[in-house]
């Protein structure tokens, strides 16, 4: 199959790969680029845990190809800890119980990411519909739901994380 | 790094993060009929290859006594259902993997398949050199006579086939260096699989390793040894490279065991004060195509539960299996409990009907103030202390008045049968731990940290509890049954103990510092032969719109866990089974059609609930002492068991409609 020059940037590192168009960016992260944190769990878009930042928005990695990433920034869960530290929300996730066999857990930190770069309160019940896209099978949500709000207060305490 | 740091970090290892040299990946051409000849198979690996069938032990393992029914690891000149592995290609991409499906050419006589209880009870065996569809039946309890009760009630329920769904599916690498197999893998019983594959390959024990890649959830569907990891051990042999095989959502929905799939008839006798004076029971389980699963001996465990937490003294009950053509049922989350719950407690709520009794006053009249037998050879601990207080704690009578809540009382029947396995190591001042049975989202490393500083004084950051491995322990069972921090927990304290002991007679003395400056290794099997209880009552309140769909708007529960040893993770782990038990109710079923095409193609059509379907939850956590010696009771599948029946019967009130299935659709709640 016919490969095409890709050029994007992942957690802020530039790359330059020869994809086959098929290869969906959720393969290209993981096998290509080694970056496993980023899970694959349903092969259709039902249940998140594949969820990366595309320019700044939460995009399920299997629903996209590799090659449609041209020209793009990605933001991964491996790209949030600094140097060493963990983001607020990793921490809140450790400490409100927001997962237990932890894989669907990067997924769910990247759209609580994205919600939170939105710089408002949510309520909630926004809360739970925008998590709706992100299956867990284990927690039954309620400690995500409440990893989210921490986060959300730990970081007005600190003046704020995401840029 | 704790175990949750590398997790939010994306930093698990799961056996999909693990890439080893050379390596194959793996596909699998599956049966798209539930029922025909398989005429001629090319391309591939075949039947032509490998002529065997799947052998197994642990939680996944029912037992076969006929070899006619075991389920062949390529199919066999038959397929039984759809989804049913046919052939395997392998390539050094997983794109071309899936490809290389193309390749095999399968021909097949469609035949008309059986895909109800009904159908197997009535149709033509399934199995050429069988008589019936029969996997299992037998009589638990003793025949009576019918008391002289005024009061007599009979009905049917059942339960659909719902799918385990882990959010990490099934997968496996296997690797074989010319006289050692080792095998990489998501899963809840490392032994069961070693076993398995040394049994099926007709290897040595000694000549398999079976090591645990962190494991994204299970819920009963990671013991069993599966046709795939055999396939994938068998190429790893063959062609002499790593193999890899990573099923697809699709493949996890078609073949990987689901469970639940069960039907019940009961009939009851009852004084006018609400006492059962006698339960009679038929248990039927939709055991899928093959014997060798945990539905040929399912039946078995729910008839013996099936009286649960109350001092019922006469009991008779039928269990049968019979097979259909869908994939072999396993265990869910509960595997068994919770049908036998639902079953009793359905009827319990008839018996508060026909009596105009209140629920919890007609299950209270019929718990035990002592230690009970029952004839079906269920032990139970006295259960009216237990129950009495939490139909106050839960606010049962108050809250039944406004909202029409469900109320459900059930026991918990641990599996710690069997026992389980620990070894501790002590060097260079370091405390390495392994177990039998691991986590896949438990956080096993919390009690045994714990448990260690409790038994020998030592700080918890020097302890590691490792992945589950078969080269570091003689045996072990798994993490499966409620029965890790009970039986897990039991081994660690006996291995601590024995430690100390080592300790003693080496310096004389037990010290902290004497332990760490030497090095020692203490390994234990326990095996506590005895059934421990956890109880448990849930209550349930829903609103039910004009639509007929159900909102379930509180569960509240008491859950007696013996010993809150890690109290987060409980508290997590209620919620997250209530919400399954919430799936089972409202949304989850895995639905066929006649012809015996799978219907249920994604996650959607599953029916995993999502954050938006929580109600409020209100917990409370009873620890009343177990006789383990470190007082724990096991609670994993709690929720499961008892948020069911508390559901159903606050729709059945909110609704007005008798209510003798799950899932309930909206349709059928209409007015």
């Amino acid at each position: 199959m016919k490969k095409v020059k890709t050029t994007f940037k992942v957690n802020g590192k530039p790359f330059e790969l020869e994809l086959e168009p098929r290869r969906l960016l959720v393969s290209v992260l993981r096998e290509d680029l080694g970056l496993t944190g980023t899970h694959n769990a349903c092969d259709s878009t039902n249940c998140g845990a594949c969820t990366v930042l595309v320019d700044g928005k939460a995009v399920k990695s299997c629903t996209m190809f590799g090659v449609q990433a041209n020209g793009k920034e990605i933001l991964t869960i491996e790209g949030l800890a600094k140097d060493g530290d963990l983001h607020p929300l990793q921490k809140a996730f450790i400490e409100k119980q927001g997962l237990q066999c932890g894989f669907c857990t990067p997924g769910m930190i990247m759209t609580s990411y994205w919600m939170l770069s939105q710089n408002r309160d949510f309520s909630d019940e926004e809360i739970k519909r925008m998590l709706s896209g992100n299956l867990c099978r284990c927690t039954g949500y309620y400690g995500i739901v409440e990893s989210v709000k921490y986060a959300k207060n730990l970081m007005s305490k600190k003046g704020g994380d995401i840029e | 790094m704790s175990e949750s740091k590398l997790l939010v970090r994306g930093a698990g290892k799961y056996v999909d993060d693990i890439k080893l040299p050379n390596m194959l990946y793996m596909a699998v051409a599956r049966s798209p009929h539930a029922r025909a000849r398989l005429l001629s198979v090319k391309g591939g690996l075949n039947q032509n290859d490998l002529k065997a069938a799947v052998g197994g032990g642990g939680e996944g393992w029912g037992g076969l006594t006929n070899p006619a029914l075991a389920h062949p690891v390529f199919a066999q000149d038959t397929v039984n259902y759809v989804g049913q592995p046919v052939a395997a290609v392998f390539a050094d991409d997983r794109y071309i993997a899936e490809d290389k499906l193309d390749e095999v050419e399968a021909e097949y006589e469609k035949l008309k398949p059986i895909m109800t209880i009904d159908e197997a009870l009535l149709g033509e065996p399934l199995h050429a050199g069988t008589k019936s569809n029969f996997i299992m039946q037998r009589w638990l309890g003793t025949e009576f006579e019918d008391p002289k009760s005024p009061v007599v009630l009979e009905d049917e329920f059942s339960v659909a086939r719902i799918v385990n769904n882990p959010l990490e599916p099934r997968g496996l690498i296997a690797d074989y260096d010319g006289s050692k197999l080792t095998v990489y893998i998501s899963t809840q019983a490392v032994f069961s699989i070693k076993d398995g594959l040394a049994s099926t390959l007709k290897l040595d024990e000694s000549a398999v390793q079976v090591i645990q890649a962190d494991t994204g959830g299970a819920f009963g569907s990671k013991s069993a040894l599966y046709p795939e990891y055999i396939i994938a051990a068998y190429a790893a042999m063959k062609y002499k490279r790593p193999v890899k095989w990573i099923e697809s959502r699709s493949e996890h929905l078609a073949a990987s065991q689901p469970g639940r799939g069960v039907r019940g008839k009961m009939k009851i006798f009852a004084d006018k004060d609400g006492v059962v004076t006698g339960w009679r029971g038929e248990v039927l389980v939709d055991a899928g195509a093959f014997g060798g699963s945990a539905g040929s001996m399912s039946p078995f465990f729910i008839g013996m539960q099936l009286t649960g937490p109350y001092g019922i003294e006469k009991a008779h009950v039928l269990a049968t299996a019979v097979m259909t053509n869908k994939p072999p049922q396993g265990p869910y989350r509960g595997a068994g409990r919770p049908e036998a719950a639902f079953f009793r407690e359905r009827m319990m709520d008839l018996l508060a009907d026909e009596l105009k009794m209140g629920a919890d006053e007609v299950r209270l009249i019929n718990t035990t103030t002592e230690n009970f037998k029952s004839p079906l050879g269920l032990e139970i601990e006295a259960s009216r202390p237990f129950f009495g207080q939490a139909v106050l704690d839960l606010k049962y009578k108050e809250k039944s008045k406004s909202d029409k809540a469900g109320l459900g009382f059930f026991v918990l029947l641990s599996a710690i049968w069997g026992g389980e396995s620990a070894r501790i190591d002590v060097q260079s001042g370091k405390i390495n731990v392994w177990l039998g049975g691991n986590q896949h989202g438990q956080e096993h490393y919390v009690f045994v940290k714990k448990l260690l500083n409790e038994e020998l004084g030592i700080p918890q950051d020097i302890v590691t509890l490792n992945k589950g491995d078969t080269s570091m322990l003689k045996d072990g069972v798994g993490s499966w049954g409620s029965r890790s921090a009970v039986v897990a927990g039991a081994a660690v304290v006996a291995a601590a103990r024995k430690l100390k002991k080592q300790v003693e007679s080496k310096e004389g003395k037990y010290t902290v510092e004497n332990l760490l400056r030497g090095n020692y290794s203490s390994e234990v099997y326990e095996n506590q032969n005895v059934q421990l209880n956890s109880f448990g009552a849930v209550l349930a309140t829903v609103k039910i719109d004009k639509f007929g769909l159900v909102n379930v708007e509180e569960c509240a529960g008491c859950y007696d866990i013996g010993r809150a040893l890690n109290p987060k993770m409980i508290e997590s782990q209620i919620i997250g089974g209530t919400m399954q038990g919430i799936g089972q109710v409202l949304y989850e079923e895995v639905v066929y059609d006649e012809e015996g095409n799978l219907l249920t193609r994604n996650l959607f059509d599953a029916g995993l609930p999502i954050a938006e379907n929580m109600p409020k939850f209100t917990i409370q956590i009873v620890e009343h002492p177990s006789k383990m010696p470190h007082h724990a009771r096991g609670l994993g599948e709690a929720p499961t068991i008892g948020v069911p029946v508390a559901v159903v019967r606050a729709i059945e009130r909110a609704s007005g409609k008798r209510i003798r299935h799950t899932p309930v659709k909206p349709q059928e709640l209409l007015k």
